[in-house]
């Protein structure tokens, strides 16, 4: 139950985090399913993954490109375009108020549990 | 199953899910590029290739056409005044005012039987108003739920027959007709003919129709009904482009929380009997 309610925030949420990361630095998919897997999202499938980059792509918010490389096998990598910037930023400063909205309403949950106890 | 297989039968649906078969192509090779550079099995890195082209083919999907044929903007296409329907002693429709201009959409709600298909058979001009004035522009294009398209024709054959309307050249019909399909997330199989459609593909048949032959106006029926989520959404956005397109689009449905966007929003009563 508690597993289903995180895959489906994460769903609603995976554009987002993928803007986010590539407003860091550009990066190829393994890199980010690897960073989302460090900052507490747990294992990103690739099923869900690429779908999710190959739509930021079609939005114009992302652009991909293979790159060659001596050493390994030719990569594909992600970066922001300028729109895609910019709905980063725009996102973010939503998620800000937004959090901070379901923070007192998810605080008040607590106080009302005390009070019963 | 070998990688190979899996990318073949990745390629495969895509194609089936209306995938344009050069974009299939760079996407196949896209996903086998990834693997290898994964080191991994396609299975293992994307899932069952069934549902990874599922997903791959909704996110590649092509905006809906923007402008995807010239029109006049800004003047009247339908102008209702008054407009009355009895049926015998029932009355159905009452007083209808609507003024609908080209870049327009207009909404038309109300409960079962309040009227909202009998008066799109009014504005088509397969019914004939008991009072009031109907006035509109000359091509109309209209998707009623159900007939409307040839059960023993395929869906070439149709573009070629609706675009010939309009003198499109075959060749232009049946591109124009594929691209508009493949908006709606459909892509016509050569050969079959409309009625081994399944319903929400006839009404997606019937779309297309309406789209292909210019119209100033545009009357639909209740769409969705039979779309599955996704192709609903893609029609909506379908309707806000031919409205950015210059058509004037009139819309029957009853689910109210699409309506936001709406230009005009008609609320019919219901019946009354007398």
């Amino acid at each position: 139950m508690l597993d289903a309610t995180r895959q489906q925030w994460l769903h609603g949420f995976l554009d987002f985090c993928l803007l986010c990361l590539l407003g860091e630095r550009r990066d190829y998919g393994l890199g980010l399913a690897q960073r989302l897997a460090e900052s507490g999202f747990g294992e990103i499938p690739g099923g869900t993954l690429y779908p999710s980059l190959l739509r930021l792509e079609k939005q114009g918010l992302v652009q991909a490109d293979w790159v060659s490389s001596t050493v390994g096998p030719r990569r594909k990598y992600y970066r922001l375009t300028a729109e895609g910037r910019a709905a980063a930023e725009e996102r973010v400063a939503v998620w800000r108020e937004f959090r901070q909205a379901m923070d007192r309403v998810a605080d008040r949950a607590d106080l009302a549990e005390v009070e019963t106890a | 199953m070998t990688g190979d297989e899996w990318h073949d039968s990745f390629t495969r649906i895509l194609l089936e899910q209306g995938v344009d078969p050069h974009e299939a192509q760079r996407l196949s090779e896209d996903s086998r590029a990834e693997a290898i550079a994964a080191r991994r099995h396609p299975a293992q890195l994307f899932g069952p290739a069934a549902a990874y082209a599922v997903a791959v083919a909704r996110a590649a999907r092509p905006a809906p056409l923007l402008a995807p044929l010239a029109r006049a903007k800004g003047p009247v296409v339908l102008r209702l005044t008054n407009v009355t329907k009895r049926f015998r002693r029932r009355e159905v429709l009452r007083g209808v005012d609507l003024t609908l201009h080209a870049g327009e959409v207009a909404a038309v709600t109300g409960a079962n039987g309040a009227g909202k298909s009998t008066l799109l058979d009014i504005c088509a001009g397969t019914l004939k108003a008991t009072s009031g004035v109907v006035e509109r522009a000359a091509r109309i294009g209209y998707a009623p739920q159900q007939h409307g398209v040839a059960p023993y024709l395929t869906a070439d054959e149709h573009f070629r027959l609706f675009g010939a309307v309009h003198r499109m050249g075959a060749r232009k019909a049946v591109a124009t007709g594929a691209h508009l399909a493949a908006g709606l997330g459909w892509r016509p199989r050569a050969g079959v003919v409309a009625s081994q459609l399944s319903g929400g593909t006839q009404q997606k048949l019937n779309v297309v129709l309406g789209e292909l032959s210019r119209p100033d106006l545009i009357l639909l029926d209740e769409p969705y009904q039979g779309f599955d989520q996704d192709s609903y959404l893609d029609l909506w956005a379908q309707v806000y482009a031919w409205r950015d397109a210059g058509a004037g689009v009139l819309v029957v449905t009853h689910l109210l929380h699409d309506l936001d966007k709406v230009d005009h929003l008609l609320e019919l009563q219901g019946a009354e009997d007398r």
